[in-house]
C-alpha cells in the first residue's frame, strides 16, 4: 500500500538531500592545506593555537592536498609558487574550497609592480573567500573561515565548479602568465 | 684578540701586496677593498691561504650612470672573526669575468644567480648559463636598472579593475555628521567641559 503521507522523491531530490547532509558534515570539519606563500600565514599560528582555537570550528591541518578540503593561499604568489600552486589545487578532491588571505591575493598588495609576482590570484584559480588586510587580523582570519561555512551552508561555494565550467578561461590565464605550467627544473627532470 | 687588529692585519695584509683602488672599514668587523679586475683571483687565494675560507656572498651593482657593473666577492674567516668585500669593476657592454671555480668550488650557484640576474658572463665555470631560480625568463635579466618592472608586470598579469563611482546600495544615511558631533563630545568631556 502506498503512503498517502510521502511521495516518492526523485533521483534530483535525492541527490540534494545527500549533498545537504554531506554539506553539513563537510563544514564542520573543514581540514586546510596551508600553503602558506608569504607573511600572513604568520596569522595562521594564533588562530590554530590556544588563543583563538580554531578546532573548536571542526578546523584542523591537513597534510597532504589528496585528504585536504581547504586550500589556503597566504600572502603573495610569485611565478614559481603559482606553477606549484596549481599542481597542489588540481590534486586537491572534490569538493575543494580556496581561502585568499592578504591584499596580495587580491590586487597584488604592495608587489603590485614586481616582475616575479603575480597581481590576482582569481584569475588561475577560483577562490571563494578572500581575507583582506596587510596583514589581516587573526580575528578576521577566524571570521573569513566562518563566512566559508556559511557560503558552504548556502551552496555558494561553487569555486570547483567553477573551475569545471571554466577550465578553458583558467588554462588560458595560466598559459598567457606562465609561459607553460609544467614544472622545469634541474630537480624536476 | 682584539677585532681592530684583526682589520690591521688584513689590511697590511692587502696593501703590501696588491694595489688597492678604495679602501673602506665598515664596521670593526667588515672591510672591504676594491681592486682591479685582473687581482681578483689572486686576491682571493692569498685571503683563503690566509684563513678566509668561507666565500659568503658573490653578487653584483648595477652602476648604469657608470657603465658599469661591481662584483662583490665577501669571504669569511672562522678564526678572526673580520668579512672581507672584495669588489671590482667590469665593463657593463659585454660583461664578463673569469670564474673563481677552482679557488671557491662554492662559488658555482653564485656565479648562475649573478648570469640570471644581471646577465654577467663566468667563463670558466661551465654551467654558468644554467637557469637557477627564474623558470623560463624570456626578458633583459631583471635586476639590470634598465628593465621596467612596472611595465613586465602590466604585460604579463591581469590587474584588478575598480570602478570609479562608488554607490550607496542600501540608500543608508550619511553617518558623517553623527560621528563628528560624537566626536566633539569625547573631546569636550576629555578635557573637562571647556572648549
Amino acid at each position: 500500500m502506498e503512503s498517502t503521507k510521502f511521495s516518492l522523491l526523485t533521483k534530483e531530490e535525492v541527490d540534494r538531500k545527500w549533498w545537504e547532509i554531506g554539506d553539513f558534515f563537510r563544514r564542520n570539519s573543514l581540514w586546510m592545506l596551508m600553503y602558506c606563500t608569504g607573511c600572513c600565514a604568520i596569522e595562521l599560528p594564533p588562530a590554530m593555537t590556544s588563543a583563538y582555537d580554531m578546532e573548536r570550528l571542526g578546523m584542523g591541518p591537513m597534510a597532504t592536498p589528496r585528504q585536504a578540503d581547504v586550500l589556503l593561499v597566504t600572502g603573495y604568489l610569485s611565478l614559481k609558487t603559482l606553477r606549484r600552486l596549481i599542481y597542489t589545487y588540481e590534486q586537491m578532491s572534490e569538493p575543494k574550497y580556496v581561502v585568499g588571505i592578504g591584499s596580495c591575493t587580491i590586487n597584488g598588495g604592495i608587489y603590485h609592480d614586481s616582475h616575479a609576482v603575480i597581481n590576482q590570484l582569481d584569475q588561475y584559480i577560483p577562490v571563494d573567500v578572500y581575507v583582506a588586510g596587510c596583514m589581516p587580523n587573526t580575528e578576521a582570519v577566524m571570521n573569513g573561515f566562518v563566512d566559508l561555512m556559511r557560503l558552504i551552508k548556502s551552496k555558494k561555494a561553487n569555486g570547483w565548479k567553477k573551475y569545471h565550467k571554466n577550465n578553458e578561461w583558467y588554462k588560458k590565464n595560466q598559459i598567457d602568465s606562465l609561459g607553460e605550467v609544467r614544472v622545469k627544473d634541474e630537480f624536476h627532470d | 684578540m682584539n677585532s681592530m687588529t684583526n682589520i690591521k692585519y688584513v689590511s697590511s695584509l692587502v696593501e703590501n701586496r696588491f694595489k688597492v683602488i678604495k679602501k673602506e672599514i665598515v664596521s670593526e668587523y667588515q672591510i672591504s677593498f676594491e681592486v682591479d679586475k685582473d687581482e681578483v683571483h689572486r686576491l682571493l687565494t692569498l685571503l683563503k691561504l690566509e684563513g678566509w675560507i668561507q666565500l659568503s656572498y658573490l653578487s653584483a651593482i648595477d652602476w648604469i650612470n657608470d657603465n658599469e657593473y661591481e662584483l662583490v666577492y665577501i669571504v669569511m674567516n672562522w678564526e678572526k672573526p673580520v668579512h672581507v668585500q672584495i669588489r671590482t669593476r667590469i665593463s657593463r657592454e659585454n660583461p664578463s669575468m673569469d670564474s673563481i671555480l677552482p679557488i671557491f668550488p662554492g662559488c658555482k650557484y653564485y656565479e648562475r644567480e649573478v648570469h640570471e640576474f644581471f646577465g654577467v658572463k663566468f667563463p670558466g665555470n661551465p654551467e654558468y648559463a644554467k637557469q637557477l631560480i627564474l623558470e623560463g625568463w624570456d626578458d633583459i635579466p631583471p635586476l639590470r636598472k634598465d628593465f621596467d618592472p612596472r611595465a613586465y608586470s602590466d604585460a604579463h598579469f591581469a590587474k584588478r579593475e575598480y570602478t570609479e563611482t562608488f554607490v550607496n546600495l542600501n540608500n543608508e544615511k550619511s553617518k558623517q555628521v553623527k560621528r563628528e558631533k560624537r566626536k566633539e563630545r569625547i573631546i569636550r568631556v576629555r578635557k573637562g567641559g571647556k572648549k
